[in-house]
């Protein structure tokens, strides 16, 4: 039963980064609308674009290491035996979550910075520090997300999915 | 320890993580990290992770990615392609291997509003490989000029590869879209002869089909329009110059979802399934790029980019004897690796030996573009190959492989005659 939770919970975390790429695809075209036959500037729009995007990616990053889909180089891994490959599977995820503890630590100093900085958007002159949180907060979900695939590699790998090939159509 | 030294100790872990299957942009980002902290010292180190990071994700010239990403998976699930295979069927599929030259005549269309090779290799598998069988095609030729034609998809715009490519090297990705166009259309016409040598050379192998009447060639064309104007939107608002490259994606993002709206091809579980998609491919592609700019740092304080090149331009063999070890290079490492992630490892390093010896930057972008489609299909690790095997699940993965041989010989041609004649490439880009 808690597996189903945990499931829902990763499932969360993807659709928010999802919510997120259908917001920012709709601030670009309804600003190039709105700019090309009302000549109106929505205000803010350029930077809200960027902050969401940070905010996209970071929950993202989220979701896409404990589905393991990130861009591997798998000539070892696909001509090991089973065995081998779930202690390779343990070590690549550990030095994920080592990367992405560090990225959680030095992005909150930036978060931090940020505010002290009073950095703020260029036309409504909103605080740029929240957006950063929201999205550090997304680096803190990742290093949960790493550290619940580390426990199931080792402890249940029944529980891991194998990652679909055809969540990589960046070629 | 001298700087050489640690930048050959920072490879050499660099590809002992990555063959630990350890995610290529951490690896990078840890390598280069770790090898800047022990040049320098550990607290701007880490005061570059969390900078570059941020100013990575929040750069909004590299909302590009995400939104051609979501463009191509809008176009993918209203079901584009398929309307495309029908319209090239109805006028092509009377020749010998007629079949073939269709699928390869709508991946180049499909290509123009789908950035990704791989997504028209998956798309194509689905719609022309079961028509090639219903007609006896042997299934290493339909399965092979299904690979090709996918490799498609990069080198005409928009092409998230081309995308990648410019915003590492700090590129007009616009001008390098346009740079595909003509290459692409070459692709497309060579792919094409390709097919018909092998249907006039072993007669029988390929059947040519029956003839459409005009009727049905009229209303295969009907079909089409949507895909035609969404190209011409948003490749024709950045030749035009009315749109940047990422003010473009948006457009055709946003273009793609109201034409799937309007067509009523695109319901609220296909809007939901191409988000998700979109995600999990721009997540994938951000942590390798913000670890190639982590990686950056470490290149610039051991030199290496500048070794290297000074390296290369010593041997003494011509800028175009250099570009031949460049490319050998990329192929070799192609056996070896994924194509992208080799693109992004190896380019920050050779870019600056190619500035050197004098060669345009887009128009090796170009060349880049080409290695990486070479790469999708070639031997062991062609990601294209994988894929179809995936969606085809009775193929033998070797059957594939015998399959697309005469097009990865058609390739290695089409790569020399660009090198040869740039003016390809570069007509195009030069005139806006």
């Amino acid at each position: 039963m808690k597996s189903v939770y945990m499931d829902r919970f990763i499932d969360s975390i993807e659709w928010i980064a999802a919510v997120f790429v259908g917001v920012v695809a709709a601030d670009v075209f309804i600003t190039i609308f709105l700019r090309y036959f009302f000549n109106i500037q929505i205000p803010d729009s350029y930077d809200f674009g960027q902050l969401l995007l940070g905010i996209l990616i970071f929950w993202g990053i989220a979701a896409t290491s404990y589905r393991g889909t990130h861009i591997t180089v798998d000539l070892v891994y696909a001509n090991i035996p089973p065995r081998w490959q779930r202690a390779m599977d343990v070590f690549a995820t550990l030095v994920l979550l080592f990367v992405v503890l560090v990225q959680t630590y030095t992005l909150f100093d930036k978060v931090v910075s940020t505010r002290d900085a009073n950095l703020q958007t260029f036309d409504l002159r909103l605080p740029v520090w929240p957006f950063y949180a929201v999205a550090w907060i997304g680096d803190v979900a990742a290093v949960l997300l790493i550290a619940v695939r580390t426990w199931r590699l080792i402890f249940h790998p029944e529980l891991i999915k194998k990652p679909d090939e055809l969540a990589r159509p960046v070629e | 320890m001298s700087t050489d030294a640690v930048a050959i100790i920072g490879f050499l872990s660099l590809f002992v993580l990555m063959l630990l299957r350890v995610p290529v942009g951490m690896a990078m980002g840890l390598v280069g990290v770790t090898g800047f902290g022990y040049l320098t010292s550990s607290a701007p180190a880490l005061k570059i992770v969390g900078h570059t990071t941020m100013r990575t994700v929040t750069d909004f010239n590299f909302a590009v990615i995400p939104l051609f990403l979501l463009m191509g998976a809008f176009a993918t699930t209203s079901g584009m392609s398929r309307e495309l295979f029908r319209a090239a069927n109805a006028f092509l599929g009377h020749l010998r291997g007629g079949l073939g030259i269709a699928t390869i005549a709508a991946c180049g269309g499909f290509a123009a509003i789908c950035g990704s090779s791989v997504a028209t290799a998956a798309t194509f598998s689905k719609v022309a490989y079961p028509e090639m069988r219903r007609f006896g095609y042997p299934q290493s030729f339909a399965t092979g000029v299904i690979a090709a034609g996918g490799t498609l998809g990069i080198m005409i715009p928009p092409s998230t590869v081309f995308a990648i490519y410019g915003l590492i090297t700090e590129q007009d990705v616009g001008k390098l879209f346009i740079a595909g166009i003509l290459p692409g259309i070459l692709a497309i016409s060579m792919y094409m002869i390709t097919i018909t040598i092998i249907g006039y050379a072993r007669p029988g192998f390929l059947p040519a089909g029956q003839r459409a009447p005009l009727s049905e060639k009229l209303s295969a064309l009907k079909d089409i329009w949507a895909t035609l104007l969404l190209f011409a939107f948003v490749i024709g608002g950045l030749y035009g110059g009315l749109f940047t490259a990422t003010e473009a994606a948006g457009a055709g993002a946003g273009g793609a979802f109201l034409i799937g709206i309007a067509r009523r091809k695109l319901s609220g579980p296909d809007i939901l399934r191409s988000l998700l998609e979109t995600t999990r491919t721009t997540a994938a592609v951000f942590t390798i790029l913000i670890g190639a700019l982590l990686f950056g740092y470490f290149l610039t304080i051991t030199q290496t980019p500048q070794k290297v090149t000074a390296f290369l331009t010593g041997l003494g063999i011509g800028a175009y004897g250099v570009l031949t070890l460049i490319m050998l290079m990329y192929l070799v490492l192609g056996c070896l690796m994924d194509a992208l992630a080799m693109i992004i490892l190896t380019v920050p390093i050779i870019f600056p030996v190619i500035k050197e010896l004098g060669f345009d930057p887009i128009w090796f972008g170009v060349i880049i573009v080409m290695t990486v489609e070479l790469g999708l299909i070639h031997p062991p690790v062609g990601m294209n190959i994988f894929v179809i095997k995936s969606v085809i699940e009775d193929v033998k993965i070797s059957t594939i492989f015998y399959g697309v041989m005469p097009f990865i010989i058609t390739d290695l041609i089409r790569l020399v005659i660009l090198i040869a004649f740039p003016i390809i490439a570069l007509f195009l880009p030069s005139r806006m």
